[in-house]
């Protein structure tokens, strides 16, 4: 009898999961800071990777955008996690937020973006005031579908850094992690890194999280990552369980 | 990767054993998992961190490691590493061999079991959560990650264990894996229970077999963003099988869910029913979800019910409806026709008679005991083209011809394949077809 054939199909079907770091290269960032994010970013991506590795659900994609006079895209296209590389940022220049908010909102647009995805994943590390108008690139950004969709994380570098403008851009108090320090700033970008399997399968959820302000558990108060419940995280447009699209 | 407990450290197990830490193998929600050794001996050694070493969940580690593991396949608690509350504590249990291999591994095709072996995990996973329910147990948390099996042989390892408690007692932190949970708990009306393991166990199944998820249709590819509302309203307030008989309105789209069409004709319709009940009537009543010795029966079948395609050599999974209904037995591959062998039928259980064939202990006993050989197919040295069963079990058959003429068969000896032929094994009795 001939050898068992191999069973037929293909691989569970995943939906893509686009991931961007979009870091504030303004020349307040320049020295310790910059070398830090680009250290503690280039460390997790090993991690990012086996974290992909065990999640069937999501085809994990990441891009890179950096903003300080103008913003570019370090990464034009997405990129498997698999074949992501870090390439080292300097700093230099002023802090055009609104220009990277606009270019988000451009990549973010259904085409180029695909019409079904897991959430996007958006991690702005900014340790300044923008200089330039961010606001009508942000209401641009956050009016589109999938920036509303987006899982939309700060962190907040040093004491200079605007809280209340990444408030407007993530919309909740608690996604903005605070990174007084070098070692902070590591634990938050690594926390940051995991945001992505967590919302394509999110893990089980203690039921505690029912209770617990989300404040209790950010990285800052436990050794814990974070369990990010993405039930407690608000909708800026209000959305309710019908709003399924 | 850093963890809480640095390489070298000692801790002191409650049993007075001394555990030396050797390296982080890795972390979840809960806690991070150690590789520590005691007496050349390695182990696995969970670390909560400090926020979830409770009181409850160490009073739910006293009680296992207590009553100790139901089988071998549950990598069960065995030591508690305990210093005081306000601490962080940890429990020592079994390690995985690595030649286990994860259900995602399975559904990335890196673990690629043959369909016999699927079978076999489908049925030792299902065996082991039957003999933990059976303890009063819920296990609470069914889904990809803690299950392992090896593919080679379909031996599985169950782990997390540390939520396992009473069931209906509500000391555990965990509700369950979105695309797990069952509808009632997603929709918030029900906490984790023997029944909602029901439903994790039987989408679980269906990924094992069907390479997608059994509510994952035309109206998950009309959601664009899968997000937790969407998975809300798709596996919670409005949960649709792809296959329901009654409604077609949400059957698998061509192009999005296109390993479910590919498997779903190719299994006996016992196991279509069975899933069927599963996410049709086991969506809305809990205790009326598709118990395990249901499925162990089934897949039972399925085990001893596999035929090679001679052309081929396709796994081909014999369909008892088809067969009952007089159409013919085809290769899902290349289509031809798979001649039927000699059947042997006892009780719920159906046996092909084919080269290599095993009888299991489960088929003369009704025991679920698919492991013990009580009997092999096998060729009459003189006479090659005739084939009988060999007797190994611990009993003697007998042999009752259609005329009523009896004759032993002693342990060792054989007994010849002849149609419409018994054999009584004490317990049961087998009729060859």
């Amino acid at each position: 009898m001939a050898e068992a054939l191999k069973r037929p199909g293909g691989e569970l079907a995943s939906r893509p999961l686009h991931f961007f770091w979009v870091v504030d290269c303004s020349g307040s960032m320049y020295g310790e800071k910059i070398g830090t994010v680009n250290h503690a970013i280039q460390s997790t991506i090993p991690e990012m990777v086996d974290a992909a590795k065990d999640n069937p659900n999501a085809q994990l994609l990441v891009r890179t955008l950096k903003f300080s006079t103008g913003a570019t895209w370090v990464t034009p296209s997405p990129v498997n996690i698999e074949d992501f590389a870090w390439d080292d940022l300097d700093a230099g220049g002023v802090t055009d937020l609104g220009k990277a908010f606009e270019m988000l909102a451009a990549q973010l647009t259904i085409p180029p973006m695909t019409d079904r995805a897991l959430p996007p994943v958006i991690v702005l590390l900014s340790d300044g005031q923008p200089t330039d108008d961010y606001k009508k690139s942000l209401d641009k950004l956050l009016h589109l579908p999938w920036g509303k969709k987006a899982v939309r994380i700060a962190i907040s570098i040093g004491q200079d850094a605007d809280d209340d403008v990444l408030q407007q851009f993530t919309g909740n108090r608690e996604l903005v992690l605070q990174a007084n320090n070098p070692q902070a700033l590591v634990k938050m970008i690594k926390w940051a890194s995991t945001a992505a399997s967590l919302v394509s399968a999110p893990a089980s959820r203690p039921k505690d999280m029912d209770v617990v302000p989300a404040g209790n558990n950010t990285p800052s108060a436990t050794n814990a990552p974070l369990v990010l419940d993405m039930n407690n995280i608000p909708d800026p447009g209000a959305v309710g369980a019908n709003d399924v699209w | 990767m850093d963890g809480q407990l640095k390489t070298g450290t000692f801790l002191t197990s409650e049993s007075s054993n001394k555990y030396k830490v050797i390296s982080l193998l890795g972390a979840g929600g809960q806690g991070e998992v150690y590789d520590v050794e005691c007496d050349g001996k390695h182990y696995a050694l969970k670390w909560y961190f400090k926020h979830m070493a409770t009181k409850a969940q160490k009073e739910i580690l006293d009680n296992l490691i207590t009553k100790g593991a139901p089988d071998a396949s549950f990598l069960w608690p065995q030591d508690l590493i305990f210093k005081g509350y306000g601490e962080s504590f940890g429990y020592i249990m079994p390690l995985r061999p690595k030649n286990f291999k994860s259900i995602v591994d399975m559904m990335k095709r890196r673990a690629e079991p043959s369909f016999q072996t699927l079978c076999k995990a489908a049925y030792n996973l299902t065996n082991g959560y039957q003999k933990l329910h059976s303890r009063g147990y819920s296990y609470r948390d069914i889904s990809f990650g803690n299950m392992f099996f090896d593919p080679d042989t379909g031996d599985v390892l169950i782990c997390d264990n540390d939520n396992v408690s009473a069931n209906g007692i509500d000391n555990s932190s965990v509700y369950g894996t979105p695309r797990f949970m069952a509808p009632e708990i997603v929709m918030g009306q029900a906490k984790p229970s023997r029944n909602t393991d029901l439903y994790s166990l039987a989408v679980l199944l269906f990924y094992m077999f069907m390479m997608g998820h059994p509510l994952e249709g035309k109206l998950e590819s009309e959601i664009k963003c899968m997000d937790i509302h969407a998975m809300n309203k798709l596996y919670g307030k409005n949960p649709i099988f792809i296959y329901d008989p009654n409604d077609k309105s949400n059957r698998p789209v061509k192009g999005y869910q296109d390993n479910v069409i590919i498997f779903w004709e190719l299994y006996p319709q016992v196991i279509r029913d069975l899933f069927t009940k599963s996410f049709t009537v086991g969506l809305t009543a809990p205790n009326k979800r598709v118990t395990e010795k249901e499925w162990l029966e089934a897949f039972a079948n399925l085990l001893s019910g596999t035929m090679l395609c001679s052309r081929c050599g396709a796994e081909v999974f014999f369909d008892a409806q088809k067969h009952d209904n007089g159409v013919a037995q085809t290769c899902w591959n290349c289509k031809s026709v798979v001649p039927m062998p000699a059947t042997l039928i006892v009780g719920k259980s159906r046996v092909l008679l084919q080269k290599d064939a095993k009888l299991y202990a489960h088929h003369i006993y009704g025991n679920f005991d698919m492991n013990t050989v009580v009997g092999s197919v096998v060729q009459n040295p003189t006479n090659p083209n005739l084939w009988g069963i060999r007797n190994e079990s611990t009993e003697n058959w007998t042999y009752i011809k259609p005329d009523g003429i009896q004759i032993p068969v002693a342990i060792g000896k054989s007994a010849a394949i002849v149609k419409d032929v018994r054999i009584d094994f004490g317990q049961m009795t087998g009729e060859f077809k």
